[in-house]
């Protein structure tokens, strides 16, 4: 990815209404009484188009703005995002993404990853409850929202950042190598 | 030229981990007047209006989604509720007749109709921002210590205790839930009168344990929770004496003499929460009630 000021402007637009949208809308619906997590799919996008350094600054930079919104503790979300971002990115440069399905996978392993990475961090910190079952539910679903969200928040991550994709041709042209008389 | 690519991005991930890890550590040492914990106020107060305007523009979508789940759910419940109906209406008789003995000792004692709750002010607020966790910790509302909102106010809904105040901006607050690990309420069984701590199930909403300090009488399924609301000289807890809890849910001999605890499921859905009510003191000045709850 190219990273000139007028993309690195709608990469922090994206988060911004990433982090504006998870809060006030995906975080108050429930579909069979979990919430879908929009973040950790934001990030996975931004890695496989971007790759892993713009995958981890951009997970990273939701993450602080999430816990700030939230008034949480600051660097949890941070640390979790960014390792979305960053494996995202990583794949993305090791290997080619030819199977459309590669995206939905990915999008609902880290989703899985980081929502249970941010639960072992919160347990590290020091949890004194009994942890439910009900709470490896909740993972597995946000896992398959996660994947499920990833069919419209790629293509359109794809097109929003276009103009910076290296690899991608223009729509609805096919180059010709050389002309015959 | 690979090399130096690789290089950098192994440099930006340790960066971004290291920087991850001391926002963490000074966020946990230092105060809540701390200068992390100011710059994160600082940027709540520019978010707050944003989220606000975003809740309020998605409500329609969030409603349709929401339809569709509590219509699923609905089929589902029915059965309980009729059951629910049955036992509520047993419980209204015998209320009736607690209500004119509760009236006629009131009249002896020369206490007002306000019971535990008497002398704090409710401040209605719309919940703006959720954490989107599996431990349904925290959600962010559009009042703050602009409207008098103090750190350890009581956050209530019309069902029951749903949290507490733990974080002030001037327009926004941070409620912390009684699902939230952190949370531990003082609790009295009523009518049977044991007392204890409710804390969370982490991970299932729908499910408080009471924590046993005093039992010396059984308690049975059905009974009503709510806050003791203790004094102890200076000390006092964060929650008036009687707001409503949740109900024993499940109450086996075996796990009370055992573990000393028993299941209630809260009467306050944290999943649903669109407004709330925080009970603030009037004229307080947001100065905490000795950490205790």
């Amino acid at each position: 990815m190219i990273v000139t000021p007028k993309i690195l402007g709608r990469l922090a637009l994206i988060i911004l209404v990433a982090v504006v949208l998870q809060v006030a809308f995906f975080s108050k619906i429930t579909i069979l009484g979990t919430s879908p997590n929009i973040l950790p799919v934001i990030a996975v996008c931004l890695g496989l188009l971007g790759g892993a350094v713009v995958g981890a600054v951009c997970g990273f930079a939701m993450g602080f703005l999430l816990d700030s919104a939230l008034l949480q503790t600051l660097g949890v979300s941070s640390l979790v995002l960014l390792a979305a971002g960053y494996l995202a990115g990583r794949y993305r440069e090791g290997f080619d993404i030819s199977n459309p399905l590669v995206p939905l996978a990915l999008a609902g392993g880290l989703t899985l990853l980081s929502a249970g990475g941010f639960a072992l961090v919160q347990l590290m910190l020091g949890v004194e409850s009994p942890v439910s079952l009900m709470a490896l539910r909740e993972l597995f679903l946000q896992s398959v929202y996660g994947a499920v969200l990833m069919i419209p928040a790629y293509p359109l991550m794809r097109r929003v950042l276009r103009a910076a994709l290296v690899e991608e041709p223009p729509r609805g042209r096919i180059p010709i190598p050389f002309r015959t008389a | 030229m690979y090399r130096k690519q690789v290089r950098r991005r192994r440099a930006v991930l340790v960066l971004l981990v290291i920087v991850s890890l001391v926002l963490l550590s000074s966020h946990f040492s230092e105060g809540s007047s701390g200068p992390l914990h100011g710059i994160q106020r600082g940027l709540a107060t520019i978010l707050g209006p944003i989220e606000e305007g975003a809740d309020r523009a998605l409500k329609p979508a969030r409603d349709l989604v929401n339809w569709f789940d509590e219509t699923f759910e609905a089929r589902g419940r029915n059965d309980e509720l009729e059951a629910e109906v049955q036992d509520l209406r047993e419980r209204v008789t015998a209320a009736d007749a607690a209500t004119k003995e509760n009236e006629q000792l009131r009249q002896q004692l020369d206490l007002g109709p306000g019971g535990g709750i008497a002398g704090r002010e409710a401040v209605t607020g719309r919940v703006i921002g959720r954490s989107p966790t599996v431990w349904y910790s925290t959600v962010t509302i559009d009042v703050g210590s602009s409207s008098d909102v103090a750190v350890d106010d009581p956050v209530i809904t019309g069902d029951g205790l749903v949290g507490r105040i733990t974080d002030t901006t001037a327009g926004t607050a941070q409620v912390t839930l009684i699902t939230d690990h952190r949370s531990a309420v003082s609790a009295t069984v009523v009518p049977s009168g044991p007392t204890g701590v409710i804390k969370p199930e982490l991970g299932d909403p729908d499910v408080l344990l009471l924590d046993f300090i005093e039992n010396d009488r059984q308690v049975r399924e059905g009974e009503t929770v709510v806050t003791a609301g203790w004094t102890s000289g200076r000390l006092a807890s964060v929650f008036p004496y009687g707001i409503p809890l949740g109900r024993v849910s499940e109450a086996t001999a075996g796990e009370q003499e055992t573990f000393d605890l028993v299941h209630v499921e809260p009467f306050a859905d944290v999943r649903e929460l669109d407004f709330v009510e925080v009970l603030t003191e009037p004229g307080g000045d947001g100065a905490q009630n000795g950490g205790s709850q």
